[in-house]
């Protein structure tokens, strides 16, 4: 774009201005009709002294029915202005409020999981609805209350000049206090404004996460103490809102007084003046007409400033998340696009979570087609490892390479698009079944999803729901049991058909028939695959070819199954103790 | 077409009765009525003084400025002065009160949602996606802000100025004031159509706006998952879809007030030139005088600006009344039943009974079907079954989550409908299948917002699950934070989080719905460690696929599609052919024909 050519410095409003340029059309169209329905608004008054006029020296009914049409006509055409003003510029506004929710969640997509990480949702819901709204409301009603405050001060004032010039020295003087009143409140409406957007954001997530966790709260019987969590926030909110509300309390009355205060001292010294004859009095009388035309803009300033602050304020949190640069991205220059043949090598990587080493030196090379078991204790590190596979989080250059190109150099989409997994948290968007199933791969035929179904030992489950793959699921998947969303997990995992399948402890609420069905069911589709399956249950992993033990972030053990229980060292261990109850039984 | 399948479409809502809508509204400023009386007075005060800069002027200038007396001059323009004062101060006082009004409602308002929430039965919840319900506490009563800060209070206002005005009018010249309201009716007639238009727009601005929160966080809290399978672009579209349609709603309701605000001038302008031509008449026909006339027509202005005041209120009216359709109607579901009065004085033992349960979530699918066992105070009971047997679900009954069609269930002896919801729950600790983290700290996430739970307590149960050797390396000890859903956590050590709060909470009955599923095996046998002397005279329900975990129970139940299939200790179960028998050997030994028993083999 061409902010690269412009060395200024990039301001809060370069996310809105690019949208204001494309629906420039709009904008001038707009303010053509405001001047004119505001010009024609002060012609009205006019009409009326023509009539009165008229009546005074006895014009004739027609004569007066010409004017009386005339005026009915006027205030058409004006209200034909009015009406093409909202028109162009709230259609325009809502334009832009939808175009600039477009790019946010946009942006969203892009950004990599350690900005999900610390973010909260709440956050993002009221970045994405709140805060656009306070924007709209800026660019909108904010521009078109501007133009025909603007429009109409311009217009008093020239006919103030008009009829004194000196007179109107003397209500200019105050006059150039507005700005410096709307600057000075204008920077404390910003902050308060600002406040409010945060907590909103803050209230939002504590409803959210509330509502999310509904389970947890009833069944530990905190609905009480989240009510009362949650009136604390709301009371900050009410305090938060009334800090703004009596600054605006304040400023409008503060704006009316120094309009207010023109016509003081118009009426004074002008008063002074007329007594010396400098000014006829009619003149003078003119002239308060036209100053209390002054007075409701300077009320609508008061109004527009606070608008402008809001947007402003809104529009600062909206460009931190536009701001935020996406981790992980397509690197510039040649990627690698091709077929994956699935061959993985890990050469001495090191991975950290914000400076939490996790992964410690990982050396490990995996041939195409070969199934990997991966196993090892709780919070060794398996999940970040596989997470890795699919640039989940940065890996350093020259530590991991897929089919021989090192990660960073495929291209992302070619990367996620042909390695699959069965995430260990199974994650379900609120469609059907076979929508879910079909997740990741668009063109998969129902044969295809029932093939998968059934390779997951899912189909039977779905043959008993009246509405079969076409069976809604809410969010989450809650309504399915903890095995029924696993499984719908593994089945949307190898639909895709991908060149790399990982299984994340997969089958860990799964019961050890289904269990061993689906590891039966697997092997054919194993078979040329490269595979990771991690898991806790040997019976899991024991068909591998190749077996690792993770500790802390190191591959402590490696081999077959049979090799690595003669070893006699972890893995055994975990072998025997999985056999212990077992083994009791026997004595 | 059941309801899930209408998940992420709000329900129609039945015709507006705007009389019974508006009347609910205003209850929620009856506690605040004196100070609503009070803003209308500065209001009423506020507007004197303005009419009065007029008349100190129109006297400055007639009386003195055409004498040439300056001192009377600066005399008014000090009484000028206090009249400004005065407004301003009239002014603040008003705005002051009226938005501390609104944010007081507001308040009022969104607390009595969020608690009613609170209040609803799980199955609500499973209807109604998060996203829409957060728009009802947060934005829906957003929208109701303007009408209680500035609406009610102008509406009053101007409805009194109005009052005032019509009465002037024909107190002055009822022929004429009769001219003026000949254009009334089109008024009426304006309002009417703009009405019906304007609140099916915002009725579907609100279901609109709901359904792309709804969508936000439901894509947002799976976003690594779009991530993974590079459903960006899918995505993206779909939100585009949400969002044009939202602002294709918003376009139409521009059209609409746009006609309308300009319509209500334009009567307005006709009113005022039927008045110049009639009036015109009269004055030929002397039967008006010139002054009259001129006199009217200010008061006819002064009339018409309550008026353009109230249509615009009106538009504000509309919005809130549709946000406050979408407020009731949640505020109108039927909590979950609050339960008996749960008077159990003597002391609680623990046993639990099932006789002949039925239960189905959706009418005539049954999930578990004549359901029969008991559970002896202190016994220590596993349910075991395939994957959506209905273990869970059997849980949720316990808990009263969902209530059971046919049967009865009875804890310590009472049935579960007799016992209070919070007394029933007070007995049970539960381990979530599907965990769940708060944003916070590990101790909050255990003690949740129950500050009886000690940090000792806390540490306590850390200790119990095995999670010491990841406490050691957090910095802030149990203070470390916990991010949304525990993102930045393990599966397993989520686990065990969610175990340690089961256990801090210490409760009469534990149940433990797979909850050692996805930890490993050398910290699950140190929890049972823990567990067998925490359970000794506990009662308990433990459901788990993994065998190991429930051979000693006292009891064990084989669910199967729901019914009962087998009841007895393991011992007595593997010696009889059935489905326990079959999973056993599944789980230890091959089937025949295979390779040895590893067990055999190891040793
Ligand atoms: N909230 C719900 N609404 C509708 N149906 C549900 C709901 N929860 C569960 N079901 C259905 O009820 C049946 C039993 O589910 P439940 O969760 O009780 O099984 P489970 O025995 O706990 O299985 P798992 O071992 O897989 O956790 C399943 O077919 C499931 O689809
Ligand atoms: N997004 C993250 N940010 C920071 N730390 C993380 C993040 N994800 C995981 N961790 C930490 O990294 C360590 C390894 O986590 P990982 O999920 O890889 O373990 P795991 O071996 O898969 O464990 P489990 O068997 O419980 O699934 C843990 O200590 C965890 O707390
Ligand atoms: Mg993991």
């Amino acid at each position: 774009m061409n902010a690269d050519k412009q060395p200024h410095p990039p301001g809060p409003f370069d996310t809105i201005t690019k949208y204001l340029r494309r629906y420039r059309g709009y904008l001038i169209a707009g303010g053509v009709c405001i001047v004119c329905s505001n010009l024609l608004i002060l012609v009205l008054p006019y009409i009326t002294k023509i009539i009165f006029d008229l009546l005074e020296n006895k014009g004739t009914d027609s004569e007066r029915l010409h004017w009386v049409l005339a005026m009915v006509g006027l205030a058409i055409l004006s209200g034909l202005f009015r009406f093409l003003t909202r028109r162009t510029v709230i259609w325009m506004s809502r334009r832009v409020e939808c175009d600039l929710r477009g790019e946010i969640f946009r942006h969203l997509l892009t950004l990599s999981p350690s900005f999900y990480d610390r973010t909260r949702t709440g956050d993002l819901m009221a970045k994405l609805t709140n805060d656009l709204e306070a924007i709209r409301m800026m660019v909108g009603p904010g521009i078109m209350h501007l133009s025909s405050t603007l429009v109409t001060f311009v217009v008093a004032l020239a006919f103030m000049l008009y009829l004194s010039p000196r007179l109107t020295l003397y209500a200019l003087g105050p006059m150039l206090l507005f700005p410096l009143i709307a600057n000075r409140v204008g920077n404390m409406v910003h902050r308060r404004a600002m406040k409010i957007q945060e907590h909103f954001s803050v209230l939002t997530a504590a409803v959210q996460e509330n509502i999310a966790g509904v389970r947890v709260i009833k069944s530990f019987r905190q609905e009480d103490n989240e009510v009362e969590h949650f009136r604390s926030l709301s009371q900050k909110y009410l305090g938060l809102n009334m800090d703004l509300a009596r600054l605006y309390a304040m400023m409008v009355p503060l704006l009316m007084t120094l309009a207010s205060l023109l016509t003081l001292i118009a009426l004074y010294f002008g008063g002074l003046e007329v007594m010396s004859g400098a000014v006829p009095l009619g003149t003078l009388v003119a002239f308060f007409a036209y100053l209390s035309m002054l007075i409701w803009p300077a009320v609508a300033l008061g109004w527009v400033v606070s608008l402008y602050q809001r947007g402003k304020a809104s529009l600062e949190r909206v460009n931190r998340i536009l701001e935020t640069e996406p981790v992980i991205r397509d690197e510039p220059g040649e990627l690698h696009v091709g077929e994956m043949r699935g061959q993985i090598e890990f050469s001495n990587l090191r991975f950290s979570y914000n400076g939490t080493e996790v992964l410690r030196g990982i050396n490990l090379t995996i041939e195409p087609g070969r199934t990997i078991g991966l196993v090892g204790r709780t919070g060794s590190g398996k999940t970040t490892l596989v997470s890795l596979l699919a640039r989940m989080y940065p890996v350093p250059r020259g530590q991991l390479f897929i089919d021989g190109v090192d990660i960073n150099d495929w291209e992302l989409s070619a990367l996620r698009g042909q390695i699959s997994f069965a995430t260990q948290e199974p994650f379900l968007f609120s469609a059907s079944i076979g929508d879910n199933i079909r997740f990741g791969a668009d063109s998969a035929t129902d044969e295809a999803i029932e093939t998968a179904a059934t390779t997951a030992a899912l189909t039977r489950d779905v043959r008993t729901f009246p509405d079969g793959f076409g069976t809604m699921v809410g969010e989450r998947g809650i309504t399915l049991s903890g095995g029924q969303k696993q499984r719908t997990a593994i089945a949307r995992a190898i639909v895709a058909a991908p060149a790399v399948l990982v299984l994340d402890d997969a089958t860990s609420s799964v019961d050890t028939e289904t269990e061993a069905e689906i590891n039966r069911n697997l092997a054919s589709v194993l078979e040329g695959r490269t595979s990771i399956i991690i898991s806790h249950r040997i019976s899991s992993v024991k068909q591998a070819d190749r077996i690792l033990y993770l500790e802390d972030g190191r591959i402590i053990e490696q081999g077959s199954h049979d090799e690595l229980v003669q070893q006699g060292g972890h893995y055994a261990d975990l072998y025997r103790s999985q056999l212990l109850a077992e083994q009791l039984d026997k004595l | 077409m059941s309801d899930v399948n209408n998940y992420h479409e709000e329900e129609v809502l039945g015709k507006a009765y705007d009389a019974r809508l508006m009347k609910r509204l205003l209850t929620y400023i009856r506690p605040y009525r004196r100070w609503l009386l009070l803003a209308v007075v500065f209001l009423l005060l506020g507007s004197l003084f303005q009419i009065s800069f007029a008349f100190i002027t129109q006297i400055a200038i007639d009386e003195y400025i055409g004498s040439g007396d300056q001192a009377g001059l600066l005399r008014m323009a000090l009484i000028f002065l206090v009249a400004v004062i005065l407004a301003s101060g009239a002014a603040y006082a008003q705005l002051y009160i009226t938005q501390w009004l609104g944010q007081k409602v507001l308040h009022d308002i969104r607390m009595q949602v969020f608690a009613h929430l609170q209040s609803l039965r799980l199955s609500y919840f499973d209807k109604n996606p998060v996203g829409r319900l957060v728009t009802r506490v947060t934005s829906d009563v957003n929208v109701l802000n303007e009408m209680f800060s500035s609406g009610v209070v102008a509406v009053i206002g101007d409805l009194f100025m109005l009052a005032l005005i019509v009465g002037a009018l024909l107190y002055y010249n009822w022929k004429l004031a009769l001219i003026t309201f000949v254009v009334l009716p089109l008024l009426v007639l304006a309002t009417f159509l703009f009405r019906a238009k304007v609140r099916r727009i915002y009725r579907e601005v609100r279901t609109r706006v709901a359904r792309l929160n709804a969508f936000v966080q439901e894509h947002i809290t799976g976003i690594r998952l779009l991530q993974l399978f590079v459903r960006e672009n899918h995505t993206f579209d779909e939100f585009n879809d949400i969002n044009r349609d939202l602002r294709s709603v918003h376009f139409r309701g521009i059209y609409y007030y746009a006609i309308f605000f300009p319509t209500v001038e334009i009567i307005g302008a006709l009113s005022l030139a039927l008045l110049l031509y009639y009036g015109g008449v009269q004055i030929n026909e002397a039967t008006l005088t010139f002054g009259e006339l001129v006199a009217f027509i200010h008061l006819v202005e002064r009339f018409y600006r309550p008026i353009r005041d109230l249509s615009e209120k009106y538009n504000i009216l509309q919005a809130s009344m549709a946000s406050s359709e979408r407020i009731f109607a949640l505020l109108d579901t039927v909590p979950a039943d609050g339960g008996g009065d749960g008077n159990h004085s003597r002391s609680f033992k623990g046993g639990i009974s099932l006789e002949k349960v039925w239960f189905a979530y959706k009418p005539d699918e049954w999930v578990l079907k004549d359901v029969s066992f008991t559970v002896e105070p202190g016994e220590k009971v596993a349910l075991v079954g395939a994957t959506g047997a209905g273990k869970t679900s059997l849980v949720s009954l316990l808990y009263r989550f969902y209530d059971y069609q046919r049967g009865s269930m009875k804890l310590d002896g009472v049935e579960l409908t007799d016992w209070s919801l919070g007394r029933l729950r007070s007995h049970l600790g539960l381990v979530l299948q599907d965990v769940f983290m708060f944003t916070g700290d590990y101790a909050g996430n255990i003690r949740l917002r129950d500050q009886r739970i000690s940090d000792d307590d806390v540490k306590r149960a850390l200790h119990r699950v095995g999670f010491d050797r990841f406490l050691e390396t957090l910095p802030d000890g149990i203070h470390t934070e916990v991010q949304e859903r525990g993102a930045t956590l393990s599966t397993g050590q989520k686990q065990l989080l969610s175990f340690a709060r089961a256990l801090a909470f210490d409760p009469d009955i534990l149940i433990l719905d797979e909850a050692t599923s996805s930890v490993d095996t050398e910290t699950e046998l140190l929890i049972q460690k823990a567990l067998d002397e925490l359970l000794k005279d506990r009662t308990s329900i433990v459901i788990a696929h993994r065998l190991s975990t429930i051979e000693k129970a006292d009891k064990i139940v084989v669910l199967h599609h729901g019914e009962v299939r087998e009841i007895g200790t393991h011992n007595e179960l593997i010696q009889q052919p059935g489905i326990y028998q079959t999973l056993y050997r599944m789980q230890y030994q091959k089937p025949a024909g295979q390779e040895p028993s590893p067990a055999a083999k190891s040793k």
